[in-house]
């Protein structure tokens, strides 16, 4: 099975251009969604959800048309909300089980074995007759996955799931959704970069609505490696670097400034070359430096 | 720190004027207020409504009337106070915002004060369109000057600054403070719903004069207040004064604010600038312990999950909406807001239940249908504002707590979460209903009764009333869905409730076109659900089918995921406009069409619809057509002979007769003209001389047929009728309740009549003017050459021989006037022959239902005998006894004072209570259920109204059916006045004097509040004009100080003579001048100015003890000072108010101490003589033998004084 996005764009009212003639081919796996806030990653999670209606475009899962035919869609689907509430009077199990039964398991002894399943491996089991309005953000997440895993989806879309975990809940959190990556298609979107690079087959990154690069991260680290440089400075000097080099990113280290560029040579004996990241490779495409040319490699990867 | 509380305070205000929705209430207040003041102006001519007299006297533009128009729609800006106020804090926990403001350097006076302050503001501006919306609506240039008074803007700023601010501070600091504190809007909208409680409960307690003045201060938006302030003012001070604060409405004010400062207060010293909400109970806290979390590896290596069996048919959806159902009520249900909002109700329900039905302060037996109608009737409007609020909660119930899109991406039908939050918003209705049934039978049992009625209270709440909820609730849901916000919704639904109640007024009054309306109901121990039931449920599934429509409209728009855009929600609503949705409409639609022509059928082609506009235009066009015969000689009716077969099943009525008719002019008569009301179906008309029909205008009811050769004086000739008072199918508004399954009654006004009745004119000065019709007087004047012609019941006849055969079903009794001769069974009907031996007026009645006789007799001290009896239904066995003993002491009084009784009989007969009054025809007293038969007359103190009603009734076969006036002004003197004093006399030797001054005190406070709502002229009572506050309530309070006066042996000798010397008189009838020159003959030469004051003018005093001193004498005796201040007025037909000269003999009364509870002047009388008394200040002295206690000048009320409360004082103890 696999998700087919192609020419997908979405024009909000207020005008902000949120999707821009977006076309992804997603099989099966981890796939991530890569961007800074305001990318459009919601959007188009939310449109794959069936929440939201694109302007023009289509989507399909295997053979099924997802604008068209949401509820084939909603069967096979386990979504996680980027930001989502719980009623706080109800308990965990009591709401777990409203959802079981609004995914169709309406079996009560399966519907009550799928329940003890889930919260036992979200780890919640022995909170689950706790109200949710005491739950932790890590908790109310995890219970967000129980639900979303509800009825083994084939179709997983789950929304800066990492974002407020404690680092503990993280990799929990990862490895939980990875073994699910093994036989359903998994859309994690997140601005955080190491949550891709663990953890996903292929990615793409997204930026003011556009699709900047698809590519599988692996080969996508290989296509800069060896083009990127770095070297520490002090603060004072940046412009000055910035104007002269393609500065890809500046961080701080013990109170200096490490910056990296990129270069197909090294600029000068002054830098060393760096081990390449995806987070080299995010900067790069963000930058809008070879962007075309990464892309390229990334569809090749692709087909 | 002043810094920061300005600048909090000016960013809430820049915020929210900002604000669309800010300036949205705005402008649906403005245009609110400009509605209403342009409707009252007369703007549309169809459109009439009437506040505080509007439509009469009073001017649109008073101060009067602004004053009730802006506080009833500040009462509804509690809406926007809620929202505004509410949101002003609580928007910064729903953000998250506040710990960015809790950990600045604000105080938390700067940050709530500053708060408070601006929003306030912000609503203040808000509320200023309500009076500016009526000012500018009261400038228009095309309203009807005649309605409007000068332009003055205090009129408008006054009521603003007395009733919407007060409101405004008060409401606000409560929601401020509710939401601030428990950081939720929820305890906001039960504050909401408490305040409408307090509300409902004072305007409730009204009804008992002895409880206005708690109401006046329980009423949270002074409304009451206000009334009672007003009270007494007539239409000139309505025109005039405006409404200051002070006595009531100062109270009133001051502790309103007063509890929402206190509650601000307490909020004040309980905020705290703390991330979670402070806890308000120890309880709660340790029932949330920390949550305790296994390490994040101790999870199994695999990720197992079962291969759980997953169906998406229809079963499975069917269990989605049981499921969803049951989760969103219980989300209402279990919550402690709920369970706020059920105990106000309760509360409100188990007081409510006290004041049941009082009429003259006493109550009822509890009867099931009353404490249905009392109870859910007052729960009715927190059942609106329940469906209202709960469904908005529940349509926004996931998106409130930010799950919808978890929600709205599972694989359920759109559908289910509509269908289930309906059915969840009508369980709640269930249960509510369910609480009122229990507060009933509790009620019931608690007051002692036991004749518990658990199938009606069924039927009443879980069949009619639900079914009504049912259909709102769709109506409420739909605009939650369309409009997508919940305040709006909110204010919409408010508005559409508006709305509908002046539907009516608009000329849309087919019930086809008022959402979920009905023919009307009322329920009736005699005739049960009767005439309504039918229609009603045609009504409602015909609505139904509207209902349906509205979740087809509901689902199709329902907002699944996030597109919220109009346009987008109408291409998503059309892709899903598919087969089931398709399917729905079509039966929606299909019954909207088939049960509306079934409807239309039955009320515009089998039966007569005609809206208000069309009987004004046949009124008007009857007045214009024929108004030129009135008065033209006509025949008399001197016999009357009728066949009347009542057919109760099928409400179907057929008259047969024969009036026998003479000429008593001394003209020839060529032709007839004949009055049939337009509802009788003639079979045939015939006379028993030659004549041709010439004119059969039967849509306004005049005929007129013309003798071959003119009818001489002297002789006589017969009508022959056959008519038929048939029902056919249901009417758009029940009015058929003259015939029914059982209580049949109507008059002889179904009956043919002579000549022109100006009766059937429009009788209201305004819309005459509509229809191009000069004004009309009330009546003909007292000088009125042709008036004493008639008498002012009857333009046809004087006396007439009766005699009817009557017939009904087998299980029925039917009653005409007369003497049963005869009763038999026939092909299954039971007949009954009634003959009169004496003459009686043209004016008769028939009876019918399945009745419980109770016989008695009374024999005079003559040795005549006269038979008693009561027919009454059997259920209502209470008063039976109380009325055959008034009657028996009612014949005892007027015989010996008046004269004696014409007939050998008296008959109460119990009807439904479609109609609520007692009516004497001859020997005959057809007396509704809904006044007396379940009176609960409990103690000695209570006002025994069943005994008074009797009383009164059996008068009026001495005054009206033996003396009867012209058809001139005054003629209602004689028959009401005199009966309302008979019956006090009666009353006084049963019940004491003490009674008779409680019973008196109502007729005084009904006088007073009768002539502020005078249309057209208050008349003094000698020249009254059918004005019921006039003849009853002025009349008792005017005939027994004149009792008072001239003692009531001198007073009982002049009204006997004057019986004596005209009953049963022909024509001129006698009239009230010549009435009041018996009493004038009566009474001496020193009290003649009484008469005058109180027959032939409006007079009132304003009486007062200003202080009173006592002195113990050496003898042991005490001396009384006193200090009066008295003057007396004359008011004209308006109200405007001269003060003249006074030297009137007026009560002094000195009490001892006065049992605990009771009004001072209920003390042990020390002493009680007349005083000349004089305009002005005065001292008077009196010794009394033992310690006083209080003082005062006409301390029983026996003079009109509309300041009652200050003619008692305490008396000050001066020592020796």
């Amino acid at each position: 099975m696999e998700l087919r996005i192609s020419h997908l764009s979405k024009t909000y009212a207020n005008g902000v251009r949120a999707l821009d003639d977006v076309s992804l081919a997603i099989p099966q796996g981890m796939f991530g969604l890569l961007g800074p806030n305001g990318a459009g990653k919601s959007t188009l999670m939310r449109t794959l959800a069936t929440l939201q209606e694109p302007d023009s475009g289509s989507v399909t899962l295997g053979d099924v048309d997802v604008l068209r035919d949401k509820d084939a869609v909603r069967r096979t689907l386990g979504y996680l909300p980027q930001e989502f509430g719980v009623y706080p009077k109800v308990t965990a199990e009591e709401l777990l089980d409203h959802f079981a039964v609004l995914k169709g398991i309406t079996g009560r002894r399966e519907r009550k074995e799928t329940v003890k399943a889930l919260l036992e491996q979200t780890n919640l089991y022995e909170v689950r007759k706790k109200k949710l309005g005491g739950f932790s953000g890590g908790m109310r997440q995890r219970f967000g996955i129980a639900v979303a895993l509800l009825g083994n989806p084939r179709l997983i879309i789950v929304d800066e799931p990492t974002a407020g975990l404690d680092p503990a809940e993280r990799v929990r959190f990862l490895n939980l959704l990875s073994e699910l990556g093994e036989n359903a298609v998994v859309i994690l979107s997140t601005h955080i970069v190491e949550d891709v690079s663990e953890l996903c087959q292929r990615m793409a990154i997204i930026d003011r609505g556009r699709i900047l690069l698809e590519a599988e991260p692996l080969s996508a680290i290989e296509s800069v490696q060896g083009k990127v440089w770095k070297k520490i400075i002090d603060r004072e000097e940046v412009p000055a670097y910035e104007a002269e080099h393609r500065m890809i990113s500046t961080r701080l280290f013990a109170g200096r400034t490490v910056i990296h560029v990129h270069s197909a040579e090294r600029p000068d004996p002054t830098f060393d070359p760096v081990d390449a990241s995806l987070e080299d490779v995010y900067f790069i495409t963000m930058a809008g430096l070879h962007a075309h040319e990464v892309s390229l490699s990334g569809a090749e990867a692709a087909s | 720190m002043t810094g920061r509380f300005l600048e909090v305070a000016c960013f809430e205000l820049r915020y929210y004027l900002r604000r669309v929705s800010t300036w949205i209430y705005f402008g649906i207040f403005f245009a609110v207020a400009f509605f209403f003041m342009n409707a009252l102006g007369g703007a549309w001519e169809s459109v009439t409504i009437p506040v505080g007299g509007s439509d009469g006297n009073v001017k649109v533009n008073s101060p009067y009337v602004v004053s009730v128009l802006t506080g009833v729609l500040g009462v509804f800006g509690v809406l926007v106070t809620a929202a505004l106020l509410g949101n002003s804090v609580y928007r910064d926990f729903e953000t998250g915002i506040h710990t960015l403001f809790f950990t600045s350097p604000v105080s938390r006076f700067s940050y709530l004060g500053g708060r408070f302050t601006g929003a306030l503001v912000v609503a203040a501006v808000v509320f200023a369109s309500i009076p500016l919306g009526l000012l500018v609506g009261s400038v228009m240039p095309y309203l009807d000057a005649d309605r409007l008074g000068p332009f003055r803007l205090m009129v408008f700023v006054q009521p603003y600054l007395v009733l919407v601010l007060p409101n405004l501070l008060f409401t606000g600091a409560i929601f401020f403070a509710l939401a601030a504190v428990t950081r939720q809007m929820l305890p906001n909208h039960v504050g909401g719903v408490m305040l409408l409680v307090a509300y409902l409960l004072s305007s409730n307690l009204t009804q008992d004069l002895e409880n206005e003045r708690v109401a006046a201060l329980l009423d949270p938006f002074g409304l009451d207040a206000l009334s009672l302030v007003t009270k007494y003012w007539t239409p000139v001070e309505r025109n005039a004064l405006l409404p200051q604060l002070e006595g009531m409405l100062l109270w009133n004010r001051l502790l309103w604010i007063g509890v929402g400062l206190g509650i601000f207060a307490v909020c004040y010293a309980r905020f705290r600038f703390s991330h979670v909400a402070p806890e308000w109970t120890r309880r709660k806290r340790a029932a949330e312990p920390e949550l305790v979390v296994r390490p994040a590896h101790a999870r199994p290596a695999r990720l197992a999950l079962p291969e759980a069996r997953r169906s998406f048919g229809f079963g499975a959806h069917l269990q989605q909406y049981l499921s969803m159902t049951r989760r969103s009520f219980r989300g209402i249900v279990a919550n402690r807001y709920f369970a706020a909002i059920v105990g106000a109700g309760l509360l409100f329900l188990v007081i409510g239940a006290t004041e049941m039905g009082k009429m003259y302060g006493t109550s009822t037996w509890p009867v099931t249908y009353q404490v249905l109608e009392i109870l859910s009737g007052f729960f009715a409007l927190f059942m609106l504002i329940v469906i209202t609020f709960y469904a908005g909660e529940l349509v926004w119930r996931e998106r409130d707590v930010r799950l919808s899109q978890v929600h709205d991406a599972t694989p359920v039908p759109t559908w289910v979460p509509f269908a289930s939050k309906l059915t969840a918003l009508a369980l709640v209705v269930a249960v509510l209903q369910a609480v009122i049934l229990l507060a009933g039978m509790l009620t019931q049992a608690a007051k002692g009764y036991t004749r518990f009625e658990p199938r009606l209270y069924v039927e009443t709440l879980f069949g009619l009333q639900l079914a009504d909820y049912l259909l709102l609730c769709a109506l409420v849901m739909l605009v939650q869905v369309l409009v997508n916000n919940k305040y709006l919704g909110h204010l919409l639904v408010v508005l559409y409730f508006v709305f509908s109640m002046f539907m009516d007024q608009f000329g849309l009054e087919h019930r086809l076109y008022r959402y979920g309306s009905d023919a009307g109901y009322q329920y009736s121990d005699m005739n049960r659900h009767g005439p309504y039931l039918a229609p009603f449920l045609w009504f409602k599934l015909y609505w139904a089918g509207w209902a349906l429509l509205f979740a087809v409209l509901s689902n199709l728009f329902w907002v699944r995921g996030e597109e919220t855009g109009a346009a987008w929600r109408a291409r998503i609503a059309r892709l899903r406009f598919r087969r089931p949705a398709l399917m729905a409409t079509g039966v929606a639609v299909l019954l909207v069409l088939g049960l509306g022509g079934f409807i239309f059928y039955n009320t515009n082609v089998l039966n007569d619809y005609r809206t208000g506009k069309d009987r004004e235009r046949t009124a008007a066009a009857y007045e214009r057509l024929y108004k030129r015969f009135e008065g033209i000689p006509q025949p008399r009716v001197v016999g009357v002979r009728v066949a009347v077969d009542i057919f109760p099943e099928r409400r179907d009525v057929d008259v047969r007769g024969t009036y026998r008719l003479r000429n008593k002019t001394r003209v020839p008569i060529d032709s007839l003209h004949l009055r049939i009301p337009r509802e009788v179906e003639i079979r045939r008309l015939a006379l028993s001389r030659p004549a041709i029909r010439v004119l059969s205008d039967r849509g306004r009811g005049y005929h007129i047929y013309r003798l071959a050769a003119p009818l001489q004086p002297g002789d006589s000739l017969r009508l022959e009728f056959d008519l038929a008072l048939d029902s056919k199918g249901f009417e758009n508004r029940v009015d058929n309740l003259e015939v029914v399954e059982n209580g049949t009654f109507f008059n002889s006004g179904a009956l043919p009549s002579l000549g022109y009745d100006p009766n059937a004119e429009i009788p209201d000065d305004n819309t005459r003017k509509k229809h191009g019709l000069r004004p009309k007087e009330r009546m003909p004047r007292v000088d009125d050459p042709r008036g004493p012609m008639n008498t002012y019941i009857s333009r046809d006849a004087d006396w007439v021989d009766f005699e009817a055969t009557i017939s009904t079903s087998p299980d029925q009794i039917a009653i005409a006037p007369g003497y049963l001769q005869r009763e038999w069974t026939r092909n299954g009907r039971r007949y009954f022959h009634y003959r009169m031996d004496a003459p009686i007026l043209n004016f008769y009645s028939f009876l019918s239902a399945r009745y419980a006789v109770r016989k008695d007799r009374w024999r005079g001290p003559d040795g005549r005998e006269v038979s008693i009896e009561v027919y009454h239904h059997p259920g209502h066995p209470y008063n039976v006894d109380r009325m055959i003993y008034a009657v028996k002491k009612s014949l005892d009084y007027f015989t010996r004072s008046f004269g004696p009784y014409q007939h050998r009989q008296v008959r109460i007969l119990e009807f439904p209570r479609y109609a609520s009054f007692a009516q004497s025809f001859p020997n005959t007293i057809p007396y509704s259920e809904a006044i007396g038969f379940i009176a609960r007359v409990a103690d000695e103190d209570d006002i025994d109204y069943p005994f008074y009603v009797t009383a009164h009734e059996v008068a009026h076969q001495w005054w009206a059916h033996q003396v009867i006036g012209g058809n001139v002004q005054g003629s209602t003197l004689m028959a009401e006045t005199l009966s309302q004093y008979s019956a006090l006399m009666v009353m006084e030797k049963e019940y004491g004097r003490a009674q008779m001054r409680k019973f008196l005190e109502y007729e005084l406070d009904n006088y007073l509040t009768g002539r502020t709502t005078e249309r057209k002229k208050e008349m003094p009572l000698l020249l009254v004009e059918n004005q019921p506050y006039i003849h009853y309530n002025k009349g008792s309070v005017v005939m027994y100080a004149l009792r008072d006066h001239i003692g009531e042996e001198r007073l009982n000798a002049a009204l006997a003579r004057y019986l004596r010397d005209k009953r049963f008189q022909e024509p001129p009838y006698t009239s009230s001048v010549e009435f009041l020159g018996y009493l004038r003959e009566a009474t001496p030469d020193s009290l003649q100015y009484v008469l005058t004051d109180m027959f032939e003018r409006i007079t009132l005093y304003d009486n007062r003890a200003k202080a009173a001193a006592s002195r113990r004498l050496p003898d042991g005796r005490y001396e009384v000072v006193l200090d009066v201040e008295a003057q007396k007025f004359v008011a004209d037909s308006l109200g405007n108010e001269r003060p003249v000269p006074m030297r009137d003999l007026v009560d002094v009364g000195v009490f001892g101490a006065a049992p605990k509870g009771k009004d001072r002047e209920e003390g042990p009388v020390l002493y009680l003589a007349k005083h000349r008394i004089g305009a002005g200040p005065q001292r008077i002295r009196v010794v009394v033998p033992r310690p006083p206690a209080s003082a005062g000048v006409d301390p029983y009320h026996k003079l009109v004084d509309r300041h009652g409360d200050d003619n008692v004082v305490e008396v000050k103890d001066g020592g020796d």
